[in-house]
């Protein structure tokens, strides 16, 4: 009776398919079901660490790339002796270590709590020495980027020492280092400081540009004429009359340039608001302006321009970070990359 | 039976293979769907320069009878490097096809861009005419 029984489910089991996958399926489901206790995670005493990377966008010869440094053990363990890190390439004046562990307060403030002595730094290591009984920290490592890193990579070893004898380690990196130079907030204004070198990132008054002609790369002007909006421009110096009226350039001031109007394009460092928008070295090799015009009129706080210099040396991105129709000025800040 | 469920298995997945391959709606060249409409015209028209910006200076003059657009554009616009968009009654499409930047900047020969109905059968050649905007 129980082999006829057996021969019958086996026969079920091989005709159907379906019954194939309703047995696995129905024992999924009961092993599903099974509840497992829930026990709270041991935490670990033994000194660990670990690493966040606070910067981003690339990175810019003269700025910082910050980071925050957690390291912890057990309160009955022991306590922090030191923090270390080494770059691979040596920073810039003013690369240090935060020696302040810091918490966010109720209302989104980070507050600073010293933990240890003022950081040192020599060569390419810079530490802090913890003072006071201190088992966790977070500390914040500001590495200036000098220009002699530029195009290369950059990495960081991170380290701790616990009065335990304990030491951990966490390596960052490798970063790439632009190529790109920068500079903030040149003032320009309409016939005075309006000779725009981007060779020299620099503004020249019209007796400095006759003595320098060919570093002129922009001419800035403000017009107000009627019927048509011109208002603030960078036009080169090579461009039809009717883009430089009234303006007298000074003898020898006659290089080209190709010139593009970018409306929105707010790069974080240069305009310092709150999108996360950056021009980066990419931006600049991938960039052809070779059927672009040599002026741009009407240009409006935040809009920008791409540049090409005639030489074919330079490509730059000019922001122009406010402008005052009264006083036919602006302020600019410039990105430059060399092809 | 086994053979019988084989071989029904086979027939349904042709039938639902023939079924899917009906081709039910006539496409053109470019993949798009002819229908029945034999409308035929530009109902707005842009052109953006090479910030994205408009270049207008107002509203396009739009001639559905003359065909033709009547756009000025601002002083100092650099007429090289403009993109066009046009706005189309359902189901047209424009000939040639905007791809990118395109050169206005010969204004004694206007641009002339055809719009084609929706069943195809209906062409209607509109000339864009730029004007730039003089102090």
């Amino acid at each position: 009776m129980i082999s006829k029984m057996l021969s019958t489910i086996n026969f079920s089991i091989k005709s159907g398919f379906i019954c194939k996958l309703m047995i696995p399926a129905a024992l999924l489901l009961l092993n599903a079901c099974e509840e497992k206790e829930y026990a709270i995670p041991e935490a670990k005493t033994e000194l660990q660490n670990d690493v966040l990377k606070r910067t981003t966008g690339p990175h810019v010869a003269g700025l910082d790339i910050e980071f925050a440094y957690a390291m912890a053990l057990g309160v009955d363990k022991g306590r922090l002796v030191s923090a270390t890190v080494e770059a691979s390439v040596a920073g810039e004046e003013g690369t240090y270590m935060d020696p302040k562990s810091y918490y966010t307060d109720g209302s989104g403030e980070d507050i600073g709590v010293t933990v240890g002595e003022p950081s040192v730094t020599q060569g390419t290591r810079t530490s802090v020495r913890f003072v006071g009984d201190t088992s966790a920290a977070t500390l914040r490592y500001y590495y200036k980027i000098p220009e002699s890193a530029k195009g290369q990579n950059v990495s960081f070893n991170f380290s701790a020492e616990a009065s335990t004898g304990e030491k951990v380690t966490y390596a960052m990196g490798p970063y790439k280092i632009s190529r790109m130079d920068m500079k903030l907030d040149l003032a320009v204004k309409d016939s005075t400081a309006c000779y725009i070198s981007i060779a020299d990132m620099a503004v020249y008054s019209p007796e400095e540009a006759a003595a320098n002609p060919g570093k002129v790369d922009l001419v800035y002007l403000y017009r107000n004429i009627p019927n048509i909006t011109f208002n603030h421009s960078l036009v080169a110096p090579s461009a039809p009359a009717e883009y430089l009226r009234g303006v007298q350039l000074p003898s020898g001031v006659n290089n080209s340039a190709k010139i593009r109007k970018v409306w929105g394009l707010r790069d974080q460092h240069l305009a310092r608001m709150q999108f996360g928008v950056f021009v980066d070295d990419l931006d600049f090799e991938k960039l052809n302006l070779a059927a672009e015009p040599d002026y741009a009129i009407n240009l409006r706080a935040e809009s920008g321009t791409w540049v090409e210099t005639a030489d074919g040396k330079y490509r730059a991105y000019i922001f122009v970070n406010s402008v005052n129709n009264n006083g036919k000025s602006a302020v600019i800040s410039i990105k430059r990359f060399a092809l | 039976m086994k053979k019988f469920t084989k071989y029904s298995t086979l027939i349904l997945f042709l039938l639902a293979l023939v079924s899917a391959c009906k081709n039910d709606f006539p496409i053109d060249e470019d993949g798009l769907l002819i229908t029945d409409r034999a409308e035929c015209y530009v109902s707005n028209f842009e052109l953006l320069g090479a910030d994205f910006q408009t270049v207008r200076t107002k509203n396009p003059v739009i001639d559905t009878v003359a065909q033709t657009i009547e756009v000025e554009v601002f002083f100092g616009t650099d007429l090289k490097n403009l993109f066009p968009q046009f706005s189309l009654v359902t189901d047209a499409k424009l000939d040639p096809k905007i791809v990118g930047k395109v050169d206005f900047s010969d204004l004694s020969n206007p641009k002339v861009y055809t719009v084609v109905s929706g069943n195809r059968k209906v062409r209607k050649p509109y000339t864009v005419k730029v004007t730039v905007q003089q102090p």
